[in-house]
């Protein structure tokens, strides 16, 4: 499974409906982040018998400039009704060839998060060496993300904007969702197991 | 995680405190001084670091005692329940406006404003003064509560970022704001439920044992303003200063619910109680009114020979003696409350002062 990022107008922050329409989406199938692979005792055994990563697939299509890509998430939402945790979901790349997508990096290995939760108006880039093993990044002007994120019908979809040179050097992404109303939150995402190749346009 | 100190390593030393529940009057002092000082800024209504509650009670958050987090025997974490903010309840707005200014008269009267959430159907004192036992034997007693700044702090070990640590100076558990992200496994964790999450800027909170007044030679701001000189604070190490004597020497100190596993560096001198009343009003000399059996579920059976020991030291005083237990929970000297940590805030003149952190350096 390959995306295949689209060309758009240079400078587009927030892609009209039609341009999604447009580019070619791939469904991504999503497993819960190993158990095994969560970064302390505690969650290991508070979560031995729960089950987490509920959100099965994804939906996901990218679009780009010369400097900004576009990443929109699509999915079904089990259950609308908000809990404690927020709904939220995160596009991440590696920044090596070794770093592991099925546990959002590994310690070092790094991956960065393009991260967004329901209940922020903006996106968050975090560095993850680990299932929730996260570290919030200062990202400002060429490095920030933007996100907009709409609820309809009960399917979330949320589209980040942030710098295409996150991208490089290995042109693959990881997406992990996390469903809120399941108290899903840090590592106990449910995640793409393998990178997923982009192909951007010529 | 890379911030947390396993056992093995230890701190240089533990700041510690003791509450002589025999003179709490249940004022919360403590907890608006602590409110004024630490949580008043967006999503801090509802936070109170330091609370009091009338024993027996439902407590703060309600029925945390039956939240769970905390150690097993064999070493292992033990799942717990995340407080939601309903059970923690309070943070309210009032209806000033209508009371005051609406021109209905005594017809209205100051309620909270109803928000669904349930945040109005509990506070951190909601059940003041209710205690147990019934006429002519009802009983009850106050208990302060902050973070125990654990030995183990279960609370950090379940942190997935890295954001909280136990600091090697002095053993405060703090948390790099910055860092937490939100998940809220401290809270799952720590069994006495005294940390908060700030729903406004996404990150939990909880005590930080005032470590910016420490750090000057400041006490904590509950046991400074606190009128009835029962809260000591130092280095629990400290052989000659009070906490240690109360806690190890005497004995009459105790940590509360010690079987949690966590090493709570916050102890308690447990509460003296009158003896019963027969049906005929006779005073019962074999049965003090709160049952021992309820403090030993708070305190741990250490708690009889802690009463003991107090006991027999007012009756050598009675009799005549001294009791060198009795003239430390006194407190003739208020400063000696404070161990290390006796600065005046009002004369400090911005410059961080000195003070030795601990007795015993490594």
């Amino acid at each position: 499974m390959t995306i295949h990022a689209v060309r758009t107008a240079a400078g587009a922050t927030d892609l009209p409906a039609t341009e999604w329409a447009a580019a070619q989406a791939a469904q991504l199938s999503l497993t819960p982040v190993p158990l095994e692979a969560q970064p302390n005792a505690y969650i290991k055994t508070a979560w031995a018998d729960r089950a987490y990563g509920t959100v099965p697939e994804v939906r996901v299509a990218a679009a780009c400039d010369d400097g900004q890509l576009h990443v929109q998430l699509e999915w079904e939402d089990p259950a609308a009704e908000e809990g404690e945790f927020p709904d939220a979901a995160a596009v991440f790349f590696p920044f090596d060839e070794n770093a592991p997508a099925h546990t959002i990096g590994a310690d070092g290995h790094p991956v960065t998060l393009w991260y967004w939760r329901s209940t922020a108006s903006e996106a968050q880039v975090v560095e993850a060496s680990g299932p929730g093993v996260f570290r919030p990044v200062a990202a400002t002007g060429a490095s920030s993300v933007g996100v907009a994120a709409a609820l309809s019908g009960g399917r979330w979809s949320v589209a980040f904007t942030g710098p295409v040179s996150s991208l490089e050097p290995a042109r693959k992404l990881g997406v992990v969702v996390w469903n809120g109303s399941n108290e899903e939150r840090a590592g106990l995402g449910a995640v793409t197991a393998e990178w997923v190749p982009v192909e951007l346009p010529d | 995680m890379t911030n947390v100190l396993r056992p093995e390593e230890g701190t240089r030393g533990q700041v510690a405190m003791v509450f002589d529940l025999n003179k709490c009057m249940g004022c919360q002092t403590c907890s608006v001084a602590c409110k004024v000082l630490w949580t008043r800024e967006e999503g801090e209504q509802h936070q109170w670091w330091m609370t009091v509650n009338t024993q027996p009670g439902s407590g703060t958050p309600k029925d945390w005692e039956s939240m769970g987090g905390g150690v097993e025997r064999g070493g292992n974490p033990l799942p717990g329940h995340q407080p939601s903010r309903a059970e923690f309840g309070g943070g309210w707005n009032f209806n000033y406006q209508e009371v005051f200014y609406g021109g209905k008269g005594s017809s209205v009267h100051l309620r909270p404003e109803e928000t669904g959430d349930g945040t109005t159907k509990w506070g951190m004192n909601w059940d003041e003064d209710q205690g147990g036992g019934e006429w002519p034997n009802a009983y009850y007693f106050y208990l302060p509560r902050l973070c125990n700044h654990c030995t183990r702090p279960v609370c950090a070990e379940a942190c997935p970022t890295g954001a909280m640590y136990k600091r090697r100076e002095d053993g405060i558990v703090l948390r790099d704001e910055d860092v937490c992200m939100g998940s809220r496994f401290c809270m799952e964790a720590c069994p006495y439920k005294k940390i908060y999450f700030n729903y406004a800027r996404n990150v939990a909170q909880h005590c930080i044992f005032c470590f910016p007044r420490l750090e000057r030679g400041v006490a904590p701001t509950c046991a400074r303003q606190c009128p009835g000189r029962l809260a000591f604070v130092g280095m629990l190490e400290d052989q000659e200063g009070p906490i240690h004597r109360l806690v190890h020497e005497w004995g009459v100190a105790l940590p509360l619910h010690g079987e949690y596993g966590t090493g709570p560096n916050i102890f308690y001198v447990p509460p003296l109680s009158p003896y019963r009343l027969h049906e005929d009003m006779t005073i019962d000399y074999e049965t003090p009114r709160i049952p021992p059996s309820y403090l030993e579920s708070l305190f741990g059976p250490n708690v009889h020979s802690a009463l003991a020991i107090l006991k027999r030291e007012m009756d050598t005083v009675r009799e005549g003696g001294t009791s060198e237990i009795l003239d430390t929970l006194i407190v003739y000297k208020w400063q000696s409350l404070f161990g290390p940590f006796t600065v005046d805030p009002g004369e400090l003149d911005g410059k961080a002062v000195p003070v030795a952190l601990t007795t015993k350096p490594t």
